[in-house]
C-alpha cells in the first residue's frame, strides 16, 4: 500500500506538472487583465492538434514543434484580443469576456471538428510511451519531459512579469489601468501582447495534454472548470501559484483513486472549497493586488 | 500679481461632456508659464473635467486645447503626455505593488534614453530627498501624503511642460497638505508650470499665481489669486466669506 502510496505521489506531481502547463496561461489571462477566457480549454485543445498536424504530416518532433507552434498560438492570440476583447469596456467588462471567449471557443472548436472530425487522437514519439526505472519508481519519460519544461516556463514567465521593462508595464496595468495610461503606457497594446503570451504557452500545455491524453475536438470543457479550479486554488495572477495548486490537485486526486476512482473528482473540488474557506485569496494570492 | 508671461496653455470655447449631456460650456483660459493656475469651483462645476481634457482622457465635442502654440485635442492621452503634459489625478495613483523606485521609472516610460532617466532620477532626488529615502519601499505601504510626494517626483520624472494637480490635497491633514502644498511651491520655483484644481479654494488660491473660477460648466471669474480671493461675490459663494487681506 504504501509504495502505491509513493508512486500516486509521484504521478501527482509529474501531471501536475502538464496541468501547471495549461493553466499558466490562463492565470495570466485572469490575474493581469481580469479576462476569464473560457477558450483556454479550447485553445489547449488547438494547441495540441497543431503539434498533431506538425507530427503526423511534417514528421516534426513533438518538442522541436514547439518551435512553431508557440509563435503560432501567440498570433491566434493577439486576433483574439483583436477580434473580440479588445472593445469591451466598463464595469461589465470581465462578465462580457466570459461571453466572447465562450464564442471563440465555440467557433474554434467548430473549425477543429471541421478539420479533423470526432474521433479521438494522441500524440506519439518514442517518450509518449517509454518510462525510466528511478528510486524505485517507473516514471514515464513524458512526463518527466513535461514537469521539467513546467518548471522552465513558471520560471520564464515569472522572469517576464518581475525582472523585464514590459513586465512591469504588465504589472503597472494589472495594478491601475488608468495610472498607467497616465504614465504613457499603451494599455491595449500590453493586454493584446499579455493575453497572446497567455495563450502562447498553451502550445506546451497543449502539446503534453496531447501526449498523454486522448482527444478531440470536444476535450477543451473538461480542462477548462478544473483550470479554472486551480488558478483559483493558486492565487488568480500568481504564476508560481498556478504550478503548486496544480501539483497539489492533481496529486490529491491520484491518491484518492487509489481507495476510490469515482470520488477522485468529488475530493478535487472539496479542497478547492476547503482551501477557499480557510484562505480566499488562493495559495499565493494577495487581497488587494488588483485594481478593482 | 498680474502676469505678462506667455501662455502655456491656451483653453478655448471647450464643450465637453459625457454621455449625452456637456459638463463644460465653453470653457476659455489660459495658464501663464511658469506660473501656478489654480481652478476652483463647487462640486459639480467641470472642475476634474477640465483637467481630463487637457490630458486627453475625456476628447472635446467643440473648442480647442493649446500648448504653447501646439494643438493637443483629438490626440491620445499617450501623445499629450509626450508633448510635455503629465497629469498626476485626484485618487493616488502610484502603482501599490511595486517600489517608490520603480513607480519614478515608470514615470519615464516614454523616455527610451536609459542616461537621462538615470540623470532625471538624480535631479528629482536631489529636489525630494524624503522620496529617496522611500526608494526601496512597496508604494502601498506609505502614507497619503508620502504618496503625494512620490507622484509629484514621477510626474517630474518626464520634465514636463505642464503638470496637472487634480485636488492634491484630498484626504491629506493639514499638517500633510502643508507639505504638499509646499512641494507644489518648489516644483513651481525650479521653473514647473502648474495647473491645480482644488476643493481647498482658499488654499489653492493662497498658493496660485492666478485663479479661475468655475461655476456651472463656465468660467465665472478669472484673475490673479489674490483678486479671486478678495472678490466679495466669490468669498461668499465658495471661500465661506471674502478673505481678509493678509
Amino acid at each position: 500500500m504504501a509504495s502505491q502510496i509513493y508512486q500516486a505521489v509521484v504521478d501527482g506531481i509529474l501531471v501536475g506538472g502538464v496541468y501547471a502547463l495549461m493553466a499558466v496561461g490562463l492565470t495570466l489571462i485572469f490575474g493581469v487583465l481580469d479576462i476569464i477566457n473560457i477558450a483556454q480549454g479550447v485553445l489547449v485543445i488547438l494547441g495540441a492538434y497543431l503539434s498533431y498536424s506538425l507530427s503526423t504530416r511534417a514528421h516534426i518532433d513533438l518538442f522541436t514543434g514547439l518551435l512553431i507552434t508557440i509563435p503560432v498560438m501567440f498570433i491566434i492570440g493577439v486576433v483574439i484580443h483583436w477580434a473580440f476583447i479588445r472593445r469591451l469596456r466598463g464595469s461589465e467588462r470581465t462578465s462580457m469576456t466570459l461571453l466572447v471567449t465562450y464564442a471563440a471557443a465555440l467557433i474554434i472548436e467548430g473549425v477543429l471538428y471541421m478539420l479533423y472530425g470526432a474521433d479521438n487522437v494522441q500524440l506519439k514519439a518514442s517518450y509518449t510511451t517509454s518510462s525510466v526505472h528511478l528510486l524505485g519508481f517507473y516514471l514515464p519519460w513524458i512526463y518527466v519531459y513535461g514537469f521539467i519544461l513546467a518548471v522552465v516556463l513558471v520560471l520564464a514567465v515569472y522572469l517576464l512579469l518581475y525582472r523585464s521593462r514590459f513586465g512591469r508595464t504588465i504589472r503597472a496595468t494589472m495594478q491601475d489601468e488608468t495610472a498607467a495610461r497616465l504614465v504613457g503606457i499603451d494599455v491595449n497594446r500590453v493586454s493584446a501582447l499579455t493575453f497572446g503570451i497567455g495563450v502562447a504557452v498553451t502550445a506546451v500545455g497543449g502539446m503534453m495534454y496531447g501526449a498523454t491524453n486522448a482527444f478531440n475536438a470536444n476535450s477543451g470543457y473538461d480542462l477548462i472548470s478544473r483550470l479554472l479550479a486551480i488558478i483559483i486554488l493558486g492565487g488568480l495572477g500568481s504564476i508560481g501559484g498556478a504550478l503548486a495548486a496544480s501539483v497539489f490537485m492533481i496529486t490529491l486526486e491520484s491518491v484518492v483513486t487509489i481507495w476510490e476512482p469515482t470520488w477522485a473528482i468529488a475530493v478535487f473540488y472539496a479542497a478547492l472549497v476547503l482551501v477557499l474557506v480557510i484562505r480566499p485569496q488562493g495559495f499565493f494570492g494577495r487581497k488587494e493586488v488588483r485594481a478593482q | 500679481m498680474p502676469s505678462d508671461s506667455e501662455p502655456a496653455l491656451v483653453l478655448d470655447g471647450i464643450v465637453a461632456g459625457y454621455g449625452g449631456g456637456d459638463v463644460l460650456r465653453g470653457v476659455s483660459f489660459e495658464v501663464p508659464q511658469g506660473e501656478i493656475t489654480c481652478v476652483v469651483g463647487p462640486n459639480g462645476a467641470g472642475k476634474s473635467t477640465v483637467m481630463k481634457v487637457i490630458s486627453g482622457l475625456l476628447r472635446p465635442r467643440q473648442g480647442s486645447v493649446t500648448l504653447a502654440g501646439k494643438k493637443l485635442n483629438g490626440r491620445s492621452a499617450r501623445q499629450i503626455l509626450k508633448a510635455g503634459v503629465v497629469q498626476v489625478p485626484q485618487q493616488h495613483s502610484l502603482f501599490k505593488d511595486m517600489t517608490v523606485a520603480e513607480n519614478l521609472d515608470l514615470g519615464a516610460y516614454t523616455v527610451r534614453d536609459r542616461a537621462a532617466v538615470r540623470q532625471r532620477t538624480d535631479r528629482v532626488y536631489e529636489m525630494f530627498p524624503q522620496v529617496k529615502e522611500w526608494a526601496g519601499q512597496k508604494a502601498g505601504a506609505l502614507s497619503g501624503g508620502q504618496q503625494r510626494l512620490a507622484e509629484f517626483a514621477r510626474a517630474l520624472m518626464l520634465e514636463p511642460e505642464l503638470i496637472l494637480l487634480d485636488e492634491p490635497s484630498m484626504g491629506l491633514s493639514p499638517i500633510v497638505l502643508k507639505s504638499v502644498f509646499d512641494a507644489v511651491k518648489r516644483m513651481n520655483a525650479d521653473g514647473a508650470t502648474i495647473l491645480l484644481v482644488e476643493q481647498n479654494a482658499r488654499a489653492g488660491l493662497k498658493l496660485a499665481h492666478r485663479g479661475v473660477v468655475l461655476e456651472n460648466g463656465t468660467v465665472r471669474l478669472a484673475g490673479t489669486g489674490r483678486e479671486v480671493l478678495e472678490h466679495p461675490e466669490i468669498g461668499e459663494l465658495y471661500l465661506g466669506g471674502a478673505a481678509k487681506t493678509a
